[in-house]
């Protein structure tokens, strides 16, 4: 009946459901590693957009955005050590945040919602500050409840914004898969095909399907596949990083000249790319990645890193019991291994594609590009698909097949990374439907386990956005605002694991890493301080810096966004008074019952 | 009539002393134990000379006086864990001889229902709110007789309870689990013995059913994917269910207007299977919160009136 734990007779377990030996340190890895993953996100949109910032120093930037991030990471170990299974942000913050803490972050989102809407739909100053008040009542009403601001943030975070993510993985697919594949095997009608706005619709469903399907048939069989994703990923990381190594600029020059013309008809389309960036895009040639300090510059390239490493925690629903400190350093550990792992190859990638492409020519190819699919300039870039580092450094083997090959198993990167696009979203409408702030037939399931509405509730708003990146100008500029919902989520978060010592010492006492302190402080209120300061000043920037291309300088992202957070709110405030309207009482939810 | 239903506290003191003063704070008129109740670890805390030691949550903690250990022993009670004092020689006994643990957990589990049974007889002395306990699975069966013996808690273990003209019956037994634990049965002896439960139901739709295991496939079974060293597979991303075929049949038979659950802590939620409302509160007993269901029924239609799945 019994069993000893005999390294630390500290403890005696008898067998009984749930008891398990926890995670294992790979497992926090791979979830942290391919959440930050570097080539989807991190080589599609953080290490391709530095021409952006030219006096920026990337280095530093890169190192820098690991230092925060490992605060990130420290903030949601903690609050995993404190609440194991509880889900994530969404009980989190529904437990932690009500009363005075509640209202002030529900008030500062109200405020910023509303006023920046006013003034994005052409409202004048002084009625885009009435609003912003307004934002700041009802925001501080619907934070002062236990649950309100809570189910905003993560509803947004976790569920709406994911309906846009959509789009994006699509786009991903699109060139970093489809196009450099298509363009390979010189299918010519698929080339013309996948560069119209109905090809990147067509793959925005397609994505749209096997993240739907990932969620329809299971996370188990998927998890199988994401394990050899990592293998196969990391092997042709390797293998592109040698070929990297051993080739020269000048080699990599006449390589690319030639596929260029072969493949797209391009003649000396080395050169032709850097013209064509610096009269078209405005690219300054002389940069140096080398080039090493902390002027202002630099800084602005972190809300551009955050794109690509804001997700080290995505794997924060952990589940089990009879947990300890040793699963918050262990977890913790899987956390900052992938994120300084991938922070790691992320710099010997860029040192590596200044060797073997030239600084100037990959920043270029990247400007050329980006200012081009994201309509920030007409004139079009001198190739017709992306300069996907893998795609540039399989032309090095002058092999039709080898270079297929390359692209195709650097699509495990992608495989192993898309499936759970959803699973976070069908889990908070579960919660939500628990919750009774939506329907309960959000949570119902099929005879085969199958959540159609749950799905649905997603990936309606998936196709409609879909439709919109594709066909709607200048909106798949906004990208980055997938980011931003996501951020605020997280400074919801890190703002609630501040307080929680104070706010919630009952929890926090009882939890293993109450013991864990600086200076007489405990570590979780620093860690997370640092976190929400850093995570309002990214928001800011992307607010209001028109450099990013979304916020205040983009009036769509701003409607956008207070589409996005208005729902969130409308959705909680009518389900409050449906809910009452037939005799349930949403605010007993979280009543805490006396214990004595 | 307003059901408060909770299960899986495994042991937790506090959960317990929450869930008797729920019919008062959420004006319920029964309070429903869903089983699960007792707990699956004992602390030592070891006597070192004047002072005394232990590891909690891989903390090593030494406490120098008696308020200390009372106040650390209603810290690890309220985790759902037992905690002992014990010689370092006992420690070192017990590590080397299972059969000795074995012993001191039935003590343990014994004295801590007894405690709960006095706690409850105080807490609801008085007051009209009926409290159901139904052992289940991980609960071993010396504990039924404990409280049976009980004022006012009732045994709910296969014993049809009529709820203002409702009928609940209960079952703590489970399908396998990787545990092997106290009330197991194979699927197909497990719709047995519901059928014979059943047969005490003057009319299944009227009936409530308090069966500790999940219906299969509901999505109130879902549990992380464990290997045969007991490991999560991928994580514990990899989520199968492991409820009861048993139980989801028989629901669909039978039509119950309501289905009560436990088991699977992490598979809190409702759902509806046929006409019968299923639901699963889920548990986080560790955390000291008390996650439960208040289910208002309308006795006379036999049909549930609205439900609330909480964190209290």
């Amino acid at each position: 009946m019994t069993s000893v734990n005999r390294e630390t007779p500290s403890l005696f377990l008898r067998n009984a459901t749930g008891l398990v030996k926890g995670w294992s340190g790979f497992d926090a890895f791979g979830y942290s590693f391919m959440s930050v993953n570097l080539v989807t996100l991190g080589m599609f949109y953080s290490l391709a957009v530095f021409a952006f910032v030219p006096k920026g120093s990337v280095l530093s930037a890169l190192l820098l955005s690991g230092v925060v991030m490992t605060f990130l990471c420290v903030t949601y170990a903690g609050l995993i050590a404190v609440m194991p299974r509880a889900g994530g942000d969404y009980v989190w913050q529904t437990r932690i945040l009500d009363g005075v803490p509640g209202a002030l972050l529900g008030a500062i989102v109200g405020f910023f919602t509303l006023y920046l809407a006013a003034q994005a739909f052409g409202m004048s100053g002084g009625v885009a500050l009435v609003a912003g008040l307004l934002g700041i009542v009802g925001g501080a009403a619907l934070g002062w409840k236990r649950g309100g601001i809570g189910f905003v943030l993560s509803a947004t975070g976790w569920w709406f914004i994911l309906a846009l993510w959509a789009p994006i993985y699509g786009f991903i697919l699109k060139i970093e898969v489809v196009q450099p594949l298509v363009a390979l095997l010189g299918w010519t009608d698929g080339s013309t095909f996948f560069a119209s706005n109905n090809g990147t619709f067509a793959i925005s469903l397609f994505t749209i399907v096997i993240a739907s399907g990932a969620v329809a048939l299971g996370m188990a069989g998927y998890a199988r596949v994401q394990r050899w994703c990592i293998w196969i990923g990391l092997a042709v990381l390797a293998v592109m990083f040698v070929l990297m190594l051993i080739s020269t600029q000048d080699t990599f020059h006449a390589a690319f000249d030639k596929a260029s013309q072969s493949l797209f008809g391009v003649p000396g389309a080395y050169d032709a790319t850097i013209a064509n960036a610096v009269a078209n895009d405005g690219f300054a040639p002389g940069g140096s990645p080398l080039d090493f300090g902390l002027n202002g510059d630099t800084f602005l390239l972190l809300p551009l890193m955050m794109f690509w490493i804001l997700y080290p925690n995505w794997g924060a629903t952990l589940y089990g019991e009879v947990r300890g400190a040793g699963d918050f350093k262990k977890v913790l550990r899987g956390m900052l291994g992938g994120l300084w792992v991938t922070i790691g190859l992320a710099v010997v990638f860029v040192l590596l594609a200044a060797k073997a492409f030239g600084w100037d020519f990959f920043n270029a190819t990247n400007d050329n590009f980006i200012n081009n699919a994201y309509g920030y300039v007409t004139a079009a870039p001198t190739l017709p698909i992306w300069g996907y580092p893998p795609l540039l450094v399989s032309f090095l083997i002058d092999s039709r097949f080898v270079q297929i090959v390359i692209v195709v198993l650097f699509g495990a990167w992608f495989v192993g990374w898309a499936g759970t696009l959803w699973l976070s979203s069908t889990r908070m409408i579960f919660a939500a439907a628990f919750d009774r702030v939506l329907p309960e037939a959000a949570a119902r399931v099929s005879d085969r386990g199958v959540p159609w509405i749950a799905l649905l509730l997603i990936m309606v708003p998936g196709v409609i956005l879909s439709w919109l990146y594709a066909y709607q100008a200048g909106f798949s500029a906004l990208t980055l605002d997938a980011s931003l919902v996501i951020a605020v989520t997280f400074f919801g978060t890190s703002f609630a694991a501040t307080i929680l010592p104070w706010w919630k010492p009952d929890l926090y006492n009882k939890s293993p890493i109450a013991r864990y302190k600086l200076a007489g402080l405990p570590m979780i209120s620093i860690a997370g301080a640092i976190t929400t300061i850093f995570l309002g000043w990214v928001v800011y920037e992307w607010l209001s810096n028109s450099l990013y291309g979304i916020g205040t300088g983009n009036t769509q992202s701003i409607e956008f966004l207070a589409v996005v957070y208005g729902l969130g709110a409308l959705v909680w405030v009518v389900a409050r008074v449906y809910r009452r309207t037939q005799g349930i009482d949403l605010d007993a939810i979280h009543a805490e019952i006396p214990a004595e | 009539m307003r059901i408060f239903y909770a299960t899986d506290v495994h042991g937790s003191d506090i959960c317990w002393r929450k869930f008797l003063n729920a019919g008062a704070f959420h004006k319920a008129d029964v309070l429903i134990m869903g089983g699960d109740m007792t707990g699956k670890a004992m602390v030592p805390i070891v006597a070192n000379g004047s002072s005394w030691e232990l590891t909690l949550q891989d903390q090593k903690l030494t406490l120098t006086t008696e308020a200390e250990v009372v106040a650390m022993e209603k810290r690890i009670s309220d985790r759902g864990y037992y905690p002992i004092r014990l010689t370092r020689e006992e420690v070192n006994a017990w590590a080397a001889d299972p059969s000795l643990v074995d012993v001191r957990f039935k003590a343990e589990i014994v004295r801590g229902v007894e405690r709960w049974m006095a706690i409850a007889d105080e807490k609801l002395r008085g007051s009209q709110i009926r409290c159901i306990v139904s052992p289940a699975n991980d609960d071993m069966f010396e504990i039924d007789e404990i409280i049976e013996r009980a004022t006012i808690p009732v045994l709910g273990e296969a014993v049809a309870i009529d709820l203002d003209g409702l009928t609940m019956i209960s079952t703590g037994w489970t399908n396998p689990t990787p545990w092997n634990t106290f009330r197991e049965l194979p699927e197909d002896q497990l719709r047995v013995k519901i059928d014979e439960l059943v047969k005490a139901a003057p009319d299944p739709h009227r009936a409530i059913f308090n069966f500790h295991v999940p219906p299969y496939g509901s999505n109130l079974d879902n549990a992380p994917k464990l290997d045969a060293a007991m490991n999560y597979v991928s994580g514990g991303q990899a989520l199968i269910p492991v409820g009861s075929h048993a139980v989801r049949d028989a629901i669909l038979h039978y039509g119950p207007l309501l289905s009560l659950h436990g088991h699977i802590h992490e598979g809190r939620g409702a759902v509806k299977l046929g006409r019968t409302l299923a639901v699963n509160p889920g548990s986080t007993y560790e955390d000291g919160v008390l996650q439960a269901a208040i289910v208002d029924l309308d006795t006379k239609k036999g049909s549930v009136k609205r439900y609330l799945l909480i964190n209290g």
